[in-house]
C-alpha cells in the first residue's frame, strides 16, 4: 500500500463524523427548525459541505483504488472482514470459509435472479373483454432486461385490467440487494471461520488421551 | 479398475520432544513463527503441517521429520 492512499484513508475515516454532523444539520434545516440562519452556522454549512466534497471525492479515489490495487484491498477489506491470516493453517481455514461463503453466494445470486426474472400476475378485465366469458386471468413469465425499464410496456396499457396480484420481480431497491450481499459476504466468512475453528479444535480434543 | 489406496493417518510425537525441551505450545509457536493454536492442532492431529513448517519443526528440535511425524494405514 502507498504512503498517500494510508494518508488518504485516514483522511476518509476521520472526514466521517464531519459528513455526520453535515447530514444532521441538513435534517434540521429540512424541517424547518432554523427559520433564521446566522452567519456563523452559514460559514459552518458552507465548511462541512466543502469537507462532504472532499469526503465524496476520496470516496470515489479509494473504491477505485480497492478496484485495481492489491495491496491496498488486502490491507483494507481483510480489516474490514477480520481476516487474519497469521500462519499456514488460518491460511488454510480462511481458504475454506471463503470457499463456502463463494458458494453459498453464488447460490443466492442465482435465487435472486430467478425470482428477478419470474412474472406472475393474477388479474380480471372488464366483462366486454372476456374470453370464453371468463374474466380472470393468471400470467406467467419469465423476462430479462439489460436495463431498467420503468414505464409499463404498451401492451399492458392497452388491455385495461384490474390486478389482484402481480409480482414482477424483486420488490426491493439494488442498493439494498446490494448492501445485503456484502453483509452476507462478511457475516457467512466469520461464521465459516468459526465453525472451522470449532471443529479443529473438537478434533483435537476428541484425540487427546 | 483402479483401487483406492489406503488412507494414511499421520502421527506425532511433537508434544513429546516440547515435553523434553521444556518448551510451553506458545514458546514453540513464537520460535517456530507460528500461532499456539497451530502447535495444538498439529499435536491432537487436527492439522498436517506443512513440508516446510515439518522441516522448520524438525531443525529446530535438531532431528530428522521422521522422528517427528510417522504414518500407518487407517484401518
Amino acid at each position: 500500500m502507498k504512503r498517500w492512499d494510508s494518508i488518504l484513508l485516514k483522511v476518509f475515516l476521520y472526514g466521517l463524523p464531519a459528513v455526520i454532523i453535515l447530514a444532521i444539520l441538513s435534517y434540521s434545516y429540512g424541517l424547518g427548525k432554523h427559520s433564521q440562519i446566522s452567519d456563523k452556522l452559514t460559514l459552518l454549512n458552507g465548511f462541512v459541505g466543502l469537507t462532504l466534497a472532499l469526503w465524496m471525492l476520496l470516496l470515489i479515489y479509494l473504491n477505485i483504488r480497492l478496484m485495481f490495487s492489491g495491496s491496498f484491498r488486502n490491507k483494507v477489506l481483510a480489516r474490514i472482514t477480520f481476516i487474519k491470516e497469521a500462519d499456514e493453517r488460518e491460511v488454510m481455514l480462511t481458504g475454506k470459509a471463503t470457499k463456502t461463503t463463494f458458494l453459498t453466494s453464488l447460490a443466492i445470486l442465482i435465487f435472486l435472479f430467478f425470482l428477478s426474472c419470474f412474472q406472475v400476475s393474477f388479474y380480471r378485465v372488464p366483462p366486454e373483454k372476456a374470453v370464453n366469458g371468463k374474466t380472470g386471468f393468471i400470467s406467467l413469465g419469465f423476462g430479462f432486461s439489460l436495463l431498467e425499464s420503468p414505464t409499463k410496456s404498451q401492451a399492458d396499457q392497452a388491455v385495461q385490467k384490474k390486478d389482484i396480484f402481480s409480482y414482477t420481480g424483486l420488490p426491493v431497491s439494488t442498493t439494498t440487494v446490494i448492501l445485503a450481499l456484502i453483509i452476507w459476504q462478511i457475516v457467512s466468512y466469520n461464521y465459516s471461520m468459526r465453525r472451522l475453528i470449532k471443529c479443529h479444535d473438537a478434533r483435537r480434543i476428541s484425540l487427546e488421551p | 479398475m483402479s483401487k483406492c489406496p489406503p488412507r494414511l493417518k499421520m502421527t506425532n510425537r511433537l508434544h513429546v520432544l516440547r515435553a523434553e525441551h521444556r518448551l510451553t505450545q506458545e514458546q514453540l509457536a513464537r520460535e517456530i513463527g507460528v500461532t499456539r493454536a497451530t502447535i495444538g492442532a498439529i499435536e491432537g492431529g487436527g492439522y498436517n503441517p506443512s513440508l516446510e513448517l515439518a522441516f522448520r519443526l524438525a531443525r529446530f528440535f535438531n532431528t530428522e521429520i521422521n522422528a517427528i511425524f510417522s504414518v500407518e494405514e487407517e484401518k
